[in-house]
């Protein structure tokens, strides 16, 4: 399909005896946000995994944006464009907010080693501007007053919105989010609702997102893959998702399924 | 001949192991990897020798008091090291193994001076002809114990309820706990038993190789051996100490003798970046 | 700005006043100190900086001061020329041992730096035409312009601004892209990964850099201690130059001044205990990393940060 940045191809990753992913494939659309939802061991992470280049697969292919990433290395990947948060932050801990973002966007600001070393003019141009952009994106989470604060000393919440500024930073063209509603409050996540529909329309970012939360996935995918035991049982949109029988039968298990039947 | 290099890297080879299976117990019983190991057998022997000034007692009860001595040793070294550190960083816990180390072989080296002291082979050094091959008693009597070590080590290990409750205090620290096994006595013991283990090491050790405080360096070799057998794992520690002191010794007797040890610290080198599990181990991988 | 000028003035001042009011003695001591802080300076951006543990900082030391004293003698080539040449050709070697680091880290990587010491201390010893072999060889001397430099007094004219350039450079750079992502890369590479960073390269380069800072600084030791001993660059020194690292603060690079002035001092202090020194250093590095493993320079000095650079005309 010509329209989906992300492409995804009968994958099957396996894990010594254990196959966590068996034969899946996926599409998903440009500018469109995804969700992929599943029970524990499913699956979700390790696709997750795979896109991001962390892991390698055992069978199929993975292509975005036309080209193949399913064999490079990591930041080969990220610098095409896919940005991801992980499942336990995996932010800069001693560094500050602001300087987990400007990690990021220092890409785009960049510099030669010997004017690093001189602090030249360039130097200084690029500096200001990036501390503007980290500002910028710091803002758009909502978290820009905490910009000198240590990464690890923010609380919970405002750590996972760094998480995504840090991302946003990398200025992708894929958004790879992982359980980013887990452990928020029903406020923080209809303001992270808010803040994904925004970002989809505004810069027409595409996100791909892992998670249980139905309050933040039911609400704001277009689209949702459904896995267990690494295969896919169900894809479609929220309202065909919910009610389809495998879904429930994969969730509530054999007697929760018949539990729910009128 | 060739029967005769195997014969004699035999020896070494039992050296190395028994090194390695103090590495390898400390490793698999609490976690972590002491990079002063190699100092702690140097010591032991050493302690001997201190034992017969300061006590003016001959060698072997020397021996026996520097044995006891060490099991001491290996209680402090838990409790002032080992336990603080225990949720320190790695780079940390590195550092302060080395540093124990280092802290052993400077004090030897101003407290009985930087050159080599003669230290007596427990058995005999005259060499024995068996079918045509030269065998030393003494040497012999390394390769028996580095064997009768690992038997031992073997049993508690597997046999043992004590052994799986040592291995699980390592793997799992909480639910160890849960199940009612002490984990700070757990890895109490084995300091205790693989500092013990350490100076008996020494004591063999020291007559083969000049006793100085640089003879702690032979901790590299034990090292290697560890990694060529996988390292966490007991019989592994002994097929590569073997390993190692037969590829030394051809090395040495077919390429170069002063080259030796260059030789070995390039198979350290190799073994690690090519194949870092050693020739019967598996690796492991981390979950993001 | 104006505390940054008056550092300036301050640190000039005290550089031209310091050679009249001191004795040899003293010049001789603060060269040291200098020279001994750029290789610490070299174990501070590997180390602490960039979180790889390395235990080859002795044999970049060694390479540096063998590698100049040799292009000396046997090539002609003068020290001031030598030294810099050498120690890039040193980095040459870190930048190599920097690629070990895509296959390990952790206790293996201080494994195969431990290795590479002992390779490369054993190299020294038996290349005996080349370097004079386990007894060593001497350090031509430091000739510069026509001027013999000999004396501390002397040196103290290229060790003291030398130095004082390569910690600004230092500095420069950790204040920078190239600062940040290292110390990014430090505290979680996976992330840093994700982020497109490559890991590896700067990894590689922060031991390159360690390699050219622990010649330089090899390449002075050699010219003020006059001679070369094999026996000097083995692992022991390796864990010598770590515990000065970690008392003066394992990721500050004025914690390698600070380290340095301390553990050059230490025998001063110990007048008739000489032969205890190499055990006060050891307990000294096993009492900090239990007790203070940041070092002294946590304790009183703000926490490093990477974007201070106050824009102008930014609120």
């Amino acid at each position: 399909m010509t329209d989906s940045l992300l492409h995804i191809e009968n994958i099957t990753v396996r894990f010594g005896g254990i196959v966590a992913l068996n034969e899946v494939s996926l599409d998903v659309a440009r500018g469109s946000i995804q969700a992929v939802i599943g029970p524990n061991g499913a699956g979700k992470s390790t696709m997750l995994n795979v896109i991001s280049g962390l892991y390698s697969v055992d069978g199929g292919a993975v292509t975005f944006d036309g080209q193949r990433i399913d064999r490079r290395a990591p930041h080969a990947i990220g610098r095409m464009g896919v940005a991801r948060t992980f499942q336990n932050t995996e932010l800069f801990g001693e560094m500050s907010a602001i300087e987990n973002v400007m990690v990021g966007l220092d890409r785009h600001h960049p510099y030669k080693f010997a004017i690093a070393m001189a602090h030249g003019p360039s130097y200084r141009r690029s500096e200001i501007a990036a501390r503007r952009e980290a500002h910028e994106l710091l803002a758009l989470v909502g978290i820009a007053d905490d910009a000198p604060a240590a990464a690890s000393t923010l609380p919970f919440g405002k750590q996972r919105r760094l998480e995504i500024a840090r991302a946003l930073a990398t200025r992708p063209k894929l958004l790879l989010l992982d359980e980013p509603a887990a452990g928020l409050r029903a406020a923080e996540i209809e303001s992270l609702n808010l803040m994904l529909l925004n970002l989809r329309s505004a810069q027409g970012l595409t996100i791909l997102i892992i998670d249980h939360v139905m309050a933040l996935v039911m609400t704001i995918s277009d689209r949702i893959s459904v896995l267990n035991f690494g295969r896919k049982i169900a894809e479609g949109e929220p309202g065909e998702v919910r009610t389809a029988p495998e879904v429930i039968r994969a969730y509530l298990g054999e007697k929760g399924a018949h539990a729910l039947r009128p | 001949m060739l029967a005769q290099v195997l014969v004699s890297s035999a020896t070494a080879g039992a050296v190395y192991a028994l090194i390695a299976l103090g590495f390898v117990l400390i490793h698999k019983g609490t976690g972590v990897v002491h990079f002063g190991y190699g100092d702690q057998v140097m010591f032991g022997a050493y302690m001997v020798l201190i034992a017969q000034f300061l006590l003016g007692v001959s060698f072997w009860p020397a021996s026996i008091a520097a044995i006891a001595f060490s099991g001491l040793m290996g209680a402090a070294i838990y409790g002032a090291l080992m336990w603080p550190l225990r949720n320190a960083s790695l780079l940390a816990r590195i550092i302060a193994s080395l540093a124990l180390g280092t802290v052993l072989r400077e004090f030897v080296r101003a407290y009985m001076g930087p050159n080599a002291w003669p230290f007596p082979f427990l058995l005999s050094q005259t060499a024995v002809s068996v079918a045509g091959v030269l065998v030393v008693p003494a040497n012999l009597a390394i390769v028996a114990v580095s064997l009768g070590v690992l038997a031992l080590l073997f049993f508690l290990f597997e046999k043992t309820i004590y052994g799986k409750a040592i291995i699980a205090a390592c793997d799992n620290q909480i639910g160890a706990s849960i199940i009612g096994v002490r984990v700070s006595t757990v890895f109490l013991a084995i300091w205790i038993l693989a500092s013990v283990l350490a100076t008996i090491a020494g004591i063999l050790v020291a007559p083969l190789l000049t006793l100085s405080p640089d003879m702690g360096l032979i901790g590299i070799k034990g090292f290697t051996a560890a990694i060529l057998g996988g390292f966490n794992s007991l019989s592994g520690a002994v097929v590569g100490g073997i390993t190692l002191g037969i590829l030394e010794a051809l090395a040495g007797t077919y390429i170069s003798s002063a080259l030796k040890d260059m030789i070995s610290y390039s198979i350290l080198i190799i073994v690690i970046l090519v194949r870092p599990q050693g020739l019967l181990g598996v690796l492991t991988m981390r979950k993001v | 700005m104006i505390p940054r000028v008056a550092f300036w003035v301050v640190g000039i001042a005290s550089f031209i006043i310091a050679p009249q009011l001191l004795a040899e003695y003293h010049l001789f001591q603060i060269c040291l100190i200098a020279s001994t802080a750029l290789v610490v300076l070299g174990l501070v951006v590997v180390t602490g900086i960039a979180g790889q543990i390395s235990l080859a900082q002795s044999a970049f030391v060694g390479l540096g001061g063998y590698g100049s004293a040799i292009l000396a003698t046997r090539w002609g080539v003068p020290l001031w020329a030598g030294i810099p040449l050498s120690s890039f050709a040193v980095a040459m070697s870190g930048l190599f041992l920097g690629q070990l680091t895509l296959r390990i880290s952790g206790h293996y990587l201080a494994l195969a730096t431990m290795a590479f010491t002992a390779i490369v201390q054993l190299a020294l010893i038996h290349s005996d035409p080349v370097t004079g072999g386990a007894a060593g060889m001497p350090v031509p001397v430091f000739r510069m312009f026509g001027v013999t430099l000999t004396t501390g007094r002397h040196l103290y004219y290229v060790i003291l601004p030398s130095t004082a350039l390569l910690f600004l450079l230092v500095r420069n750079v950790m204040k920078s892209r190239f600062g940040r992502a290292v110390t990014a890369i430090r505290q979680s590479e996976t992330a840093a990964e994700a982020m497109g960073l490559d890991v590896l390269r700067y990894k590689a380069i922060a031991f390159a850099a360690s390699g050219f800072l622990g010649a330089v600084g090899g390449g002075f030791l050699g010219s003020l201690s006059t001679y070369l001993d094999p026996a000097q660059f083995g692992i022991t020194q390796s864990v010598y130059f770590l515990a000065v690292a970690v008392v003066g603060g394992l990721s500050s690079p004025f914690g390698a001044i600070l380290g340095s002035a301390i553990f050059i001092f230490i025998p001063d202090l110990l007048q008739s205990f000489q032969t205890y020194l190499g055990l006060v250093f050891a307990l000294l590095l096993l009492g900090f990393i239990v007790l203070r493993p940041k070092g002294l320079t946590s304790v009183r000095l703000p926490r490093y940060d990477f974007a201070s650079l106050r824009p102008r005309g930014q609120q």
